[in-house]
């Protein structure tokens, strides 16, 4: 019972770090790409988006694609039996 | 055609009918928030929904087989069934499954009439506690699981200790997501900035979408190849039947494309009043949620999640309009769910086991027909669907139907 707790807390924390990350992350970074695009009073009425707003804002959308992108890489490959690996930073698809 | 057969037909059925009613009882996990916030149509929210829960059902290509052993001792460890079940053609062992499944069914279709998101999962797992209680008594279930394996297991560490952590987990993301949005957007016009979370809102719903037909299919496979097994009809234990992959992806596909849409309002329209921010915000916290617990292992009901995110996401918006009430009546639904349907599974067993053999199964049969028909003619009295989900949330109003039109 005892063990069963304190291994909830440990799985629950780690969750909660990797959910921060990504489920807070992706939503802030979008947003940053909104604000990008808005730059330059290209929100207000009649204002047009500014060329920098655009890449800097087509950049953080593509950041939030990619996060995505690994969301469905990582559904697809336990479906075959492989796994994401996160040991060298960067994520590496290996047998589980 | 040997009545054990015919046994087996009734527990294929009703497997794939409890299939079912987990895709419609989970439309809304996916699909509220886009639906509340227009992000997407109704119509098209549930097909898309409904496409890709097929797709990752399909997917589930690991083996499932021991979906069981988290919680009750039916299985040995490689997936095959106690041999002291299979005796006759595996009677006993479908006599569980079968009553395990009906509770689960009930339990789903009775919070779908008063439009509570309760858990799937916990309603299939108190079934089956359920029902092996009345089978085997209460040494037949994994109350608490072995601390010598340093794993998460039985009815305490797979069920209710993540009931507990998950949704708060998925409140506290989906909060401090929701305060970043509003935070870095400040001043922006809604009218600008609105349309461009709507498009995000597509791909976080779809992400989740995939993630549960992936997740939940795959349980009631497990189950059904149990009784194939079980009954002497399928052997191999690292491979689930072809057909059983593909019926049980259409069941869930069919089931999300009805759209429990009485749920879907509850949890798009009564909880929290959600603007496109907060939808998108709420749908990558659970997703996020969900996917890094099954990364580690972790088992959660995608229902917990996906209600702790649409309440964090109220709670990080300054000035936000949270009915806790309502939140209040879906924790008292969660907290029921496991038992309730494990104890109609309990009365379930009995009732077959009284009558025995083929007439007990088929009586069981006859009363979750007749339990089920009463719930769907009781759901018509107001009609709740893609045509009146999004109306307005009356604030004296608790129950999930919109008022009368």
């Amino acid at each position: 019972m005892w063990e069963n707790l304190k291994l909830a807390f440990t799985n629950g924390w780690h969750v909660l770090v990797a959910g921060l990350l990504l489920g807070a992350g992706v939503p802030a970074v979008f947003s940053l790409g909104v604000r990008a695009l808005a730059m330059g009073g290209a929100a207000q009425e009649g204002g047009r988006i500014r060329p920098i707003g655009k890449a800097l804002g087509v950049l953080c959308f593509a950041i939030v694609v990619l996060a995505i992108g690994l969301g469905i890489t990582f559904i697809v490959a336990s479906g075959f039996g492989k796994k994401l690996d996160f040991e060298h930073i960067y994520p590496v698809l290996i047998d589980k | 055609m040997s009545t054990e057969l015919v046994v087996l037909g009734i527990v294929v059925l009703t497997a794939l009918a409890f299939d079912f009613t987990n895709g419609f009882h989970d439309t809304a996990n996916a699909m509220a928030t886009s639906i509340a916030t227009g992000a997407l149509r109704p119509k098209r929210a549930v097909m898309l929904s409904a496409v890709l829960n097929f797709v990752g059902a399909l997917l589930s290509v690991e083996v499932a087989l021991t979906v069981t052993n988290a919680v009750i001792k039916i299985q040995d460890k490689s997936g095959a069934p106690k041999t002291e079940l299979t005796a006759q053609h595996g009677h006993a062992l479908l006599i569980i499954l079968l009553a395990g499944l009906v509770g689960a069914i009930i339990w789903n279709l009775a919070t779908w009439l008063v439009g509570l998101p309760s858990s799937s999962s916990h309603a299939l797992f108190g079934g089956m506690i359920g029902a092996t209680v009345a089978g085997l008594g209460f040494s037949g279930v994994k109350w608490i699981g072995d601390a010598s394996t340093k794993k998460l297991d039985g009815v305490v560490g797979k069920v209710i200790l993540p009931a507990i952590f998950s949704p708060l987990v998925a409140m506290a993301v989906a909060a401090v997501g929701t305060a970043l949005v509003y935070l870095i957007v400040k001043g922006i016009p809604s009218s600008f900035r609105a349309g461009k979370y709507r498009t995000g809102q597509i791909f976080t719903s779809g992400l989740l979408s995939l993630a549960h037909g992936m997740n939940d299919a795959q349980k009631t496979m497990g189950i059904l190849t149990l009784a194939l097994i079980g009954s002497g009809h399928w052997t191999d234990l690292e491979a689930i039947p072809l057909w059983v992959k593909l019926t049980c992806a259409i069941a869930i596909a069919a089931g999300t494309y009805v759209g429990g849409w009485r749920i879907i309002r509850t949890l798009g329209k009564g909880l929290v009043k959600i603007g496109a921010p907060q939808g998108f915000a709420a749908e990558a916290s659970s997703a996020a949620v969900i996917l890094a617990s099954s990364h580690m292992g972790f088992a959660l009901s995608t229902t917990h999640v996906a209600t702790g995110s649409v309440l964090g996401t109220g709670i990080g918006k300054a000035g936000a309009e949270v009915r806790w009430r309502i939140a209040a009546r879906l924790v008292a639904a969660w907290v029921i769910t496991l038992p309730s349907a494990g104890l109609v599974a309990f009365l379930m067993w009995h009732l077959a086991d009284l009558i025995g053999g083929f007439g007990g199964a088929l009586a069981i049969f006859v009363l979750l027909l007749i339990a089920s028909g009463a719930m769907f003619l009781r759901s018509r009295r107001r009609i709740v669907d893609h045509t009146n989900v999004t109306d307005e949330w009356p604030d004296s109003q608790s129950a999930s139907a919109p008022a009368a039109h």
